[in-house]
């Protein structure tokens, strides 16, 4: 058994005591209840699972959480997609997935609204040229599986908050 | 939860089953959704359309939030009245479907992780269960029986806390624990179907046809051959007329095509096809509570197929021991984590219901990991097929055509027969070929159980077709368009069965659409500037496919509050296909805004119509359909199971009806009143010339009035308010005529109750009602939606590694009620498919998925970079006319990709492959 002690969308969780063996997802889905975190295969494939971890430098990278433990995330911060909206305000990524149909059984857009927000936060702390924004989001959301819509909508919808926020995300080239 | 999503949960439907258990159904509601204004759940309110303006769908903020809305997200806690923990289940399945099982070792879950109950085929047949006889098989393998299918299952172990069942499904994950014998080679069970369709048309196309399905009736050999294949001559058949007719034909067909080879291009190909996984996202998944003391059973589940679920596991149940009939069933059903068919008539319902019952006052949680899915998810048929083709070299025209196909339908029935003969029927594609003869047949294997799955049937043979067409094309020196048009089926044309299609025939203008597009145009050019080591070819295909059962039903309720609310209700299920928002768009054409509650998966509210059934509609005579007509209540089918390409027409069919209704006889006498046009006006009858605008009805001359008023006028009048209808399709809708306001109102719908002001529904009693008639059941189809694809590839000779450089698709759907979903649906449709030419790819039997070890590791399907997403095109042809009904076309759109990238992989290559799918490894094997 280890105690586990996390941060979830800000709220400090006591510290519990786990099975070594228990996955993060059975963690997040049976012992708290929050199923917003989707499993699809249990083996790191099909990334419905990732969630946010927020390092202490500031920086956030997606995890699986099928296949890790519950014990390796302690002491860690972490975002799922039940935490993106605030104050009954949804994010600017989870407006552009509902608004250009990113999705539609829905089961893999946890996944797709982690990875896209991490995308994101990592192009507004490094911003990227436009010249290669579509590989970039195109790399980022690549291991995430869809099955109903084809990936079309989502990189549409990532494009889509980056380019009405170009300069928060985007290098800005030099006029003429 | 926000109200704006509408719980629902205000009525059930109940009634009673033949095992004498009350069934009652219903939506399950979102558990916990954050509070969002109404507004914001509903993005599309106030607007005709939801999707104008890109405002999104329905579901999409539930869907954005993580909001409880699968079955999988469900525990025992999330549900009012239920106790507090669940337990959950494991279900142990038989790897091996050669050798005796022996039972199971289970000496590694001792001391703590002991299961609480183990069920197995004796606990079942000492309680008296039942099965259905579509799921015809045992539930659970006996100790001392070779498994009937690889993945049939031997045992439930139930475990009382989440955590000694996580460590016994750790310490069992190897699932050697499962015992077998004595070697005996696989059982070997009846074929499931076997068809022979075969057409003869007149010597010209106005000619009525010689002989045809319609004409005849549907041939099966008989059960009488000991052969494990039919036996197709009519020689065999001596004593069934029926059949030594339609093969007498089919062995001239067959023989003028061999003695035309002299004179004419005949081409003779096989063709095979691979099993595939639906891999929707989220694995099969359940929960149920049997209330003991109550004899209460509850159950969340998430299926294509309610109604039929519900049914099933009431039959399963119905003759069971005492203590263990349970005097009612709730059935609560869930948003489904995708579909494709997968979900449809699935057994993992039956599972589910034995966890529950054999834990009583317990809820159990059954829950499939992706292991157990690959295991015993329903699959795509592998079809081995052969062709033959004659085509006449002067005029370029398809003179006959000839095939035998082969299916492999695994363990189980479940819709082989069905998807046999969608198979065959759909052997010609878009073609008009005046001599056909397609033998089709379905065999039981020892495989995983293939059913119901995106493209049914028509995928495989389609593909086959147009590789064989690709080929006939070049062989005869013509441009492969030229080659489709000239022997593309035209609008009066007939069909495979012999009759022509009552929807419109587009498959010319997608080839225009084909011919014109830069893909095609360049072709050559690109070939010619393909860079150093790489082959680039372009390829075109064209298919139409069929929508609907010959057999579907439609379900809606539409309720105007006095505020003009709207709240919709319907029985079809929210699989991803936007079918909440088709419907709300639908409804708002006829009640000016768009509903503030849709409420999907509904079998509960519609009681009104009082509606009884009896008979196979797909079966049933004349005669006894004219007899049963007689009833009034009386309809050939009630509820129908849901899939995405009947969505848009047969899910909204009935709920825009009731919309209809509710402005024919409550907003249009409300506005007359509010306009004082007197009933003698000759304008009181010119319904049809308003039109609502921005949620104001309008009509030339007279001031705007908006919804709410109207509605807050219509209830103050006690006009009618609401209404509920129910629509069957056999190829055609029912119609009926409805005595309303001393007037007989005409509808394509067969049941209808209205409800006036604020009071109850009462049902109407319908009168002259039209049935299709019960030969409509000889059509193969009588709905299609045409599709096309040209696309360029470029593949590296040196490792065989393909990559789509440019792909064009254009389809039909007549009306889109949604473009954003139909969009959605179709790039979906194109990922499936260039996954299904290229990656996907099961092996039957002992190395394939029934053996418990696949995964998302070896089951490649198609990610983001193996789309090119960036040079993929999608047009959504308009409608035909701006009143053309939706079509059905979730189907189509994934097919014609895949003998589009074959043909293309040919054009660089020179190499035609004859199986799918054509990976890496087998290019660079053909460039060697």
């Amino acid at each position: 058994m280890t105690t586990l002690g996390i941060t979830i969308n800000g709220q400090v969780h006591a510290p519990t005591e786990v099975r070594d063996d228990l996955s993060m997802n059975d963690f997040l889905r049976e012992y708290l209840g929050m199923t917003g975190t989707k499993f699809g295969c249990g083996a790191a494939q099909c990334l419905s699972c990732v969630v946010i971890v927020d390092e202490p430098d500031g920086t956030c990278h997606t995890n699986p959480t099928c296949v890790t433990s519950a014990a390796s995330f302690h002491g860690k911060t972490i975002r799922t997609v039940e935490g993106h909206a605030k104050n009954g305000e949804l994010s600017p990524l989870q407006k552009a997935f509902i608004r250009h149909f990113a999705f539609q059984c829905g089961y893999c857009t946890a996944g797709f609204l982690n990875e896209g927000q991490v995308l994101l936060e990592q192009l507004a702390r490094t911003p990227v040229p436009r010249a290669g924004l579509e590989e970039r989001i195109a790399e980022a959301l690549d291991g995430h599986l869809c099955r109903c819509t084809g990936y079309f909508k989502y990189h549409e919808a990532v494009l889509d908050v980056i380019l009405s926020d170009a300069k928060r995300y985007l290098i800005q080239e030099p006029r003429g | 939860m926000g109200e704006g999503m509408g719980t629902s949960r205000r009525e059930f439907m109940k009634w009673v089953s033949a095992g004498g258990i009350t069934l009652s159904l219903s939506r399950l509601a979102a558990a916990e959704q954050v509070a969002f204004p109404v507004r914001e759940t509903l993005p599309g309110r106030g607007k005709l359309n939801p999707a104008i303006g890109g405002a999104g769908r329905v579901d999409g903020v539930a869907k954005v939030t993580g909001s409880k809305l699968y079955a999988s997200d469900f525990r025992a806690n999330d549900l009012p009245g239920w106790p507090e923990k669940t337990s959950h289940a494991i279900l142990v399945r038989a790897p091996d479907a050669t050798h005796v099982y022996l039972g199971m070792d289970l000496a590694r879950l001792s001391g703590a992780l002991k299961p609480t109950v183990i069920v197995t085929a004796a606990d079942l047949a000492r309680i008296n269960t039942r099965v259905p006889a579509y799921y015809e098989g045992d539930l659970f393998c006996p100790i001392g029986k070779t498994p009937l299918y690889m993945g049939q299952p031997v045992a439930l172990l139930i475990f009382e806390t989440f955590d000694v069942y996580d460590r016994a499904r750790i310490a069992l994950r190897d699932g050697t624990f499962v015992q077998f014998g004595e070697e005996t080679g696989p059982i070997v069970m009846p074929n499931y179907a076997a068809y022979r369709f075969t057409r003869v048309a007149g010597a010209t196309p106005d000619a009525p046809d010689v002989y045809s399905p319609v004409l005849a009736g549907w041939v099966t050999p008989g059960r009488t051959q000991a052969s494990a294949l039919p036996v197709w001559s009519s020689t065999a058949h001596k004593n069934e007329a029926g059949y030594e007719k339609a093969a007498v034909y089919g062995d001239q067909i067959r023989a003028e095509i061999a003695a035309s080879e002299s004179s004419a291009l005949v081409l003779d190909r096989t063709f095979d096809t691979q099993s595939v996984d639906p891999m929707f996202m989220e694995p099969e998944c359940g929960l149920g509570w049997y209330s003991a003391k109550d004899k209460a059973l509850e159950l969340v589940l998430g299926v294509q197929s309610p109604y039929e679920a519900a049914e099933s596991i009431a039959f399963l149940l119905g003759e069971t021991k005492a203590s263990f009939k349970p005097s009612a069933i709730n059935a609560q059903f869930a948003y489904v984590g995708g579909g494709f068919g997968g979900r449809d008539h699935t057994p993992f319902i039956f599972y589910v219901t034995l966890a529950a019952i054999f834990f009583p006052d317990r809820p159990v949680r059954l829950a499939h990991d992706r292991y157990q899915q690959f295991q015993a998810g329903i699959k795509r048929h592998a079809i081995k097929m052969r062709s033959r083709m004659s085509v006449d070299r002067a005029s370029g025209k398809i003179t006959a055509f000839a095939a035998d196909h082969v299916l492999d339908g695994g363990g189980l029935a479940n819709f082989s027969a069905n998807v046999a003969t969608c198979a065959a029927t759909a052997a010609i594609g878009i073609y008009d070929v005046p001599k056909v003869d397609v033998t089709t047949v379905a065999e039981h294997t020892r495989g995983v159980t293939a059913g119901s799955m995106r493209g049914y049937g028509s995928l495989q043979t389609m593909t086959a077709l147009e590789v064989l067409i690709d080929e006939a094309a070049l062989a005869l020196k013509l441009d492969p368009i030229d080659f489709r048009r000239r022997n593309a089926l035209k609008q009066d044309g007939r069909t495979m069965t012999g009759n022509p299609y009552i929807v419109s025939v587009r498959s010319l203008e997608v080839l225009d659409k084909l011919e014109q597009h830069p893909i095609w145009q360049r072709r050559a050019a690109e070939k010619a500037r393909a860079a150093s080591g790489v082959l680039v070819g372009t390829g075109v295909a064209c298919v139409t496919k069929d929508y609907g059962t010959g057999g579907d039903s439609s379900n809606g309720r539409v309720e105007l509050g006095p505020d003009g609310r709207i709240a919709i209700f319907c029985d079809h299920v929210e699989m991803g296909n936007g079918i909440g928002t088709a419907l709300a768009s639908r409804v708002a054409l006829h009640l000016g805004g768009i509903a503030d509650e849709v409420a999907v998966s509904q079998v509960g509210v519609f009681d009104a119509l009082e509606l009884v059934t009896s008979g196979d509609c797909y079966t049933m005579d004349q005669k006894t359909q004219d007899k049963a007509e007689k009833d009034p209540r009386w309809v050939p089918s009630i509820s129908s199971a849901t899939s995405a390409s009947i969505g848009a027409h047969v899910g909204t069919h009935a709920a825009a009806e009731a919309a209809r209704v509710i402005f024919r006889f409550g907003l249009w006498p409300a506005a007359l009143a509010l306009w004082n046009i007197g009933p003698r006006d000759p304008r009181a009858k010119d319904f049809a010339k308003v039109q609502w605008k921005d949620g104001q009805l309008t009509m030339a001359g007279l001031p705007s009035l908006p919804l709410a008023k109207l509605a807050a006028t219509a209830h103050a009048r006690n006009l009618v308010t609401g209404a509920v209808a129910h629509g069957f399709s056999r190829w055609a809708w029912a119609r009926a005529r409805f005595p309303i306001n001393g007037e007989q109102y005409r509808a394509e719908i067969d049941g209808l109750a209205l409800r006036r002001g604020a009071g109850k529904f009462t049902r109407i009693n319908r009168s002259s009602v039209l049935f299709p008639p019960t030969d409509n059941n000889r059509m193969g189809t009588a709905y299609t939606a045409a599709c096309g694809a040209t696309v360029r590839v470029e593949i590296e000779k040196a490792t065989g590694a393909l990559r789509i450089a440019k792909a064009y698709t254009a389809f039909e759907c007549g009306q889109a009620l949604v473009p954003e979903v139909v969009i959605g649906q179709a790039q979906g449709g194109f990922a499936m498919g260039v996954g299904y030419a290229l990656l996907e790819t099961l092996p039957p039997f002992e190395g394939g998925p029934g053996n418990g070890q696949w995964n998302l590791g070896q089951y490649l399907v198609a990610r983001g970079s193996d789309l090119s997403l960036r040079d993929v095109e999608i047009e959504l042809m308009p409608p035909l006319t701006p009143d053309e009904l939706p079509k059905g076309m979730a189907e189509v759109v994934m097919i014609p990709i895949v003998p589009a990238l074959l043909n293309a992989i040919h054009d660089a290559i020179g190499h035609r492959f004859a199986a799918l799918p054509v990976t890496p490894a087998m290019l660079k094997g053909a460039l060697a």
